[in-house]
């Protein structure tokens, strides 16, 4: 029963079953009731991704990965489902020439296969005259980093289901929210699992318009309907480079998919991100296309994940509830960007222009996010930058190249996720017990009124500074260890230096912004908007009990993956990760960079291996002189933002004086004026072509249509006195026409 | 063919036509319900005249045939005609035709055949007055109510 295809299929086949079920009896039936198919699915899908965790921990074929350490001829665990051929065209023979079957174009025989395999054949670009077989399946993977990305999503996702219950009390749109929540919950599922890239796209559209309706969900504000409407169109940029991006892997590899498929005749088809792919790099199309590709691929990461010139969305997207905030907007869907690059990381490992581009991106996201949310005043909007920002250090750690910084990425991901989820859920707390205020101006001292959310936030702020036994300390640290580490040596390293510092620099920040919204609201003296004076509402059970199961896993297991290393070691072994970074030690990657005119047909050698100047430290030892200065910047952070909310007053004047000097204030209020810039060149231009359209439209082609309209009418008008109701007259007209037929008659001489 | 044959037709013929055109007159002209249709039988009777000349012209009795199929059909349309007529007299008192208007078009305005002029407002009747005489008599007071030399 219990597989690992079958449990790759219950993972998601679960939610989409519950918002079924609540679409169908939600309104009438279920009503007040309609979390009950959603939690069930979710809790159960829960236990089928941790099952599916472990049945791939322990699979035989993974155990004899690391007994035998068999890289050569097996390239990482994953398991492949293919349900059913969503498409498939045949394919078209271009000049007259028909690709042959087993030739370099289409594929490898079975019997060559084993030598295919080890690294003798010839990589199966497509021929140019002929294009191959266009095929998309409905195939899910079951790998390391999928049954990571399917814990992490339906725990986060559980959890939040079960706090929405307490939130969303009463709502008219209950049954609506959950159905929205399960709907989300399968495509976020099906986009961690699908295993081609159209399905990944389709997927990726699917959370897409997920958000969308969530953020819009309360459709009779104007703002959230607007902030609905931002986000989709931001997402739209992204998402046709994404597309794009698509088009060209399609070109450049002759097939989408992520696995190789054995065709009916034996014949073996490389996928893009196949076992024989990465048997050996130069297998990947490197060069102007390669990096063409993975930019397009990064811009619709930056769409999904709010990066940098595209993350205008996200802080408009709280107007949202906050459930979906926490879930969708902080901890899953915004990460599915930081997934999308781990997954394509062999892509990127042959264009490093790309992952610098990668690497500058996120650094320079993770500061300006970090700086802008110094001086938002909507506890929401804080976190929303501060997600910004987080995920800017995810893409850093993407953009670092080596294993041990896509798993550092990855770590941060799942512990972001936790201890986000969990301030988003104690903002949502504060939110629902002061009556919708969230100005954190108009806050203060509320750790009496509410100490269990008071306790749950401190816990998930200290994460997010970074501090040290919890899970944000581990991860963060993971980044900066493997940005140092990778600033060591090899190309570029002075690059990742700056890169290092301006993140130590970040962390700096995101302690102090954190610990602002923290010291403002729950400490000092007490201060309780008017309205909430009216009805002071306890946090129910509903809503208490995630809060505290989150601030447990990020209590704990930060620490539990980064002691045992369990993490590292087991997400290496998704395909694509092993054999980059240390475990490659030796394995120098040969980077073939064909279309660089400058150089000719020059190999470059890149190392992703550390330097063997500097061994790299085991996962069990602490990165101990990072830790001391993540340590120092993180307490610096807190230390100033005590010294400025909450000690003399002459010194926050000081500082906020000095602060006002520089002009980082203003820019930092103004949210760099991102908006503003985006108004003039985006927005303006195109409300004026609209507008244009729209004139042409309404007086030019809709003049034409109604003159087709009015023509018969005016004809009509001038006949219409004829109808006047007299019998003879109708009589008469009748028998003139009569005498008229019979006059033409005759006179054509019949 | 002999040509009295021929004129006998041309003669017929001339007499049918003659009844239709009357026929189509009156049907065209007149406004009383029956009369139109009496018109409208005129033209019928018109036509069958010629038919029944043309067969006998053409020695055939297609013509007559047709003739009595006609006569048939004209009795049955005059039973309903003669119905659908009473019960339109019914609903408005009157055979006028063009009493029933309702085929018209809405902006077209309803065929009134002459405007009557509204009826002028009645003035009262300009009784003459005669001129008062001398000084009212004095009444004592107490006397209002009562007046015993009356």
């Amino acid at each position: 029963m219990f597989s690992i295809p079958s449990l790759a299929i219950l993972i998601p086949a679960l939610p989409l079953a519950a918002a079924l079920v609540t679409a169908a009896f939600g309104p009438r039936v279920l009503r007040g009731r309609s979390h009950v198919p959603v939690i069930t699915a979710l809790a159960l899908a829960f236990v089928a991704s941790a099952i599916l965790l472990g049945r791939i921990a322990t699979s035989p074929d993974f155990r004899s990965l690391q007994d035998f350490g068999s890289l050569e001829t097996r390239h990482g665990y994953q398991r492949i489902v293919t349900l059913w051929t969503w498409a498939a065209v045949p394919g078209m023979e271009i000049g007259g020439r028909r690709s042959e079957v087993g030739g370099e174009g289409s594929g490898l025989r079975g019997q060559v296969c084993d030598g295919a395999f080890s690294g003798r054949a010839c990589p199966p670009l497509p021929t140019p005259n002929a294009s191959p077989d266009f095929r998309v399946t409905i195939a899910l993977r079951a790998d390391p980093l999928t049954a990571v990305m399917l814990v992490t999503v339906t725990f986060v996702s559980l959890l939040v289901a079960v706090y929405s219950v307490g939130y969303m009390h009463g709502d008219p749109g209950y049954w609506r929210f959950f159905t929205y929540i399960g709907l989300f919950v399968f495509s976020m599922t099906m986009l961690v699992s699908a295993s081609n890239f159209v399905l990944l796209y389709a997927f990726w559209e699917a959370v897409g318009l997920c958000s969308y309706l969530l953020i819009g969900f309360w459709y009779q504000k104007p703002e959230a309907a607007a902030a609905g409407k931002k986000a989709f169109l931001v997402n739209r940029v992204g998402d046709f480079g994404f597309a794009l991006g698509i088009f060209l892997i399609w070109t450049t590899y002759g097939t989408l998919d992520f696995h190789d498929t054995m065709t009916g005749s034996g014949v073996v088809s490389p996928g893009v991100l196949g076992e024989w792919r990465l048997a050996e790099p130069g297998r990947f199309a490197g060069g102007t296309v390669g990096t063409a590709i993975c930019l397009l691929l990064l811009l619709g990461a930056c769409g999904k994940s709010a990066q940098l010139p595209l993350h205008v969305w996200l802080p408009d997207a709280m107007e949202g509830p906050t459930p979906v905030s926490a879930l969708i907007h902080a901890a899953t869907m915004v990460t599915a960007g930081v997934y999308m690059l781990a997954r394509c990381g062999p892509l990127f490992a042959v264009s490093p222009d790309a992952q610098y581009v990668v690497a500058a991106v996120g650094g320079l996201t993770a500061l300006v996010a970090a700086v802008i949310a110094f001086t938002q005043n909507d506890l929401k909007r804080i976190l929303a930058y501060s997600t910004i920002s987080q995920l800017g250090y995810m893409f850093l750690a993407m953009g670092v190249g080596t294993a041990s910084g896509t798993v550092a990425g990855m770590f941060h991901l799942v512990t972001h996720a936790f201890f986000k989820g969990l301030l988003f859920l104690g903002a949502g707390s504060v939110m629902h017990a002061m009556a919708g205020v969230i100005d954190i101006r108009r806050l203060g001292g509320l750790r009496r009124r509410m100490p269990v959310t008071c306790v749950t936030f401190l816990i998930g702020s200290l994460a997010l500074a970074g501090v040290v036994p919890l899970a944000g300390f581990w991860s963060k640290d993971a980044i900066l260890a493997a940005l140092h580490e990778r600033a060591s040596g090899g190309q570029a390293a002075a690059f990742y230096q700056g890169l290092y510092w301006l993140a130590l620099a970040t962390a700096a920040m995101t302690a102090f912004y954190a610990f602002r919204a923290f010291f403002i609201v729950f400490l000092g003296p007490e201060k309780v908007p008017p309205e909430a004076e009216e009805h002071p509402e306890k946090t129910s059970p509903w809503m208490a009990v995630p809060l505290v199961l989150l601030a447990v896993a990020t209590i704990d297991v930060g620490m539990r993956l980064e002691r045992t290393g369990s993490l590292e070691r087991f997400l290496e072994r998704a395909p694509g990760e092993e054999g980059r970074g240390e475990k490659g030690e030796g394995r120098v990657w040969q980077m073939r960079r064909d279309g660089d005119a400058e150089r000719g047909a020059v190999a470059i050698q890149a190392s992703f291996s550390p330097s063997p100047l500097s061994p790299l430290p085991s996962p069990h030892s602490p990165h101990l002189q990072i830790a001391l200065w993540s340590t120092i910047a993180s307490v610096a952070g807190i230390a100033l933002a005590w010294l400025m909310y909450l000690g003399p007053p002459g010194a926050k004047r000081r500082l906020g004086g000095w602060m006002e000097a520089v002009g980082l204030y203003r820019l930092s209020a103004g949210k760099f004026y991102f908006d503003q810039v985006y108004e003039v060149l985006v927005v303006w231009p195109l409300q004026g072509v609209a507008s244009a359209a729209a004139w042409l439209d309404r007086v030019v082609i809709d003049g034409l249509v109604d003159l087709v309209g009015t023509a018969p009418r005016a004809v009509g008008a001038l006949l219409r006195p004829t109808q006047g109701g007299l019998i003879p007259i109708y009589a008469l007209a009748m028998i003139v026409g009569v005498l008229v037929l019979l006059g033409t008659l005759l006179a054509s001489g019949l | 063919m002999a040509d009295g044959e021929l004129e006998l037709l041309n003669g017929y013929l001339v007499v049918g036509a003659i009844l239709f055109g009357l026929g189509m007159v009156g049907f065209l002209s007149r406004r009383n319900m029956i009369t139109v249709f009496l018109a409208a039988e005129i033209m019928l009777q018109g036509i069958s005249l010629s038919l029944t000349a043309w067969g006998r012209y053409h020695n055939d009795f297609g013509g007559q045939m047709l003739a009595l199929l006609m006569i048939a059909v004209a009795a049955c349309e005059a039973a309903v005609a003669l119905a659908l007529v009473l019960m339109l007299y019914q609903r408005k008192g009157s055979l006028d035709l063009f009493l029933w208007q309702d085929l018209r078009e809405e902006s077209v305005p309803r065929h009134i055949d002459r405007e009557l002029p509204e009826a002028l407002p009645e003035e009262p009747p300009a009784w003459p007055r005669l001129t008062p005489a001398g000084l009212s008599p004095e009444i004592p007071p107490e006397q209002t109510g009562y007046r015993p030399h009356v």
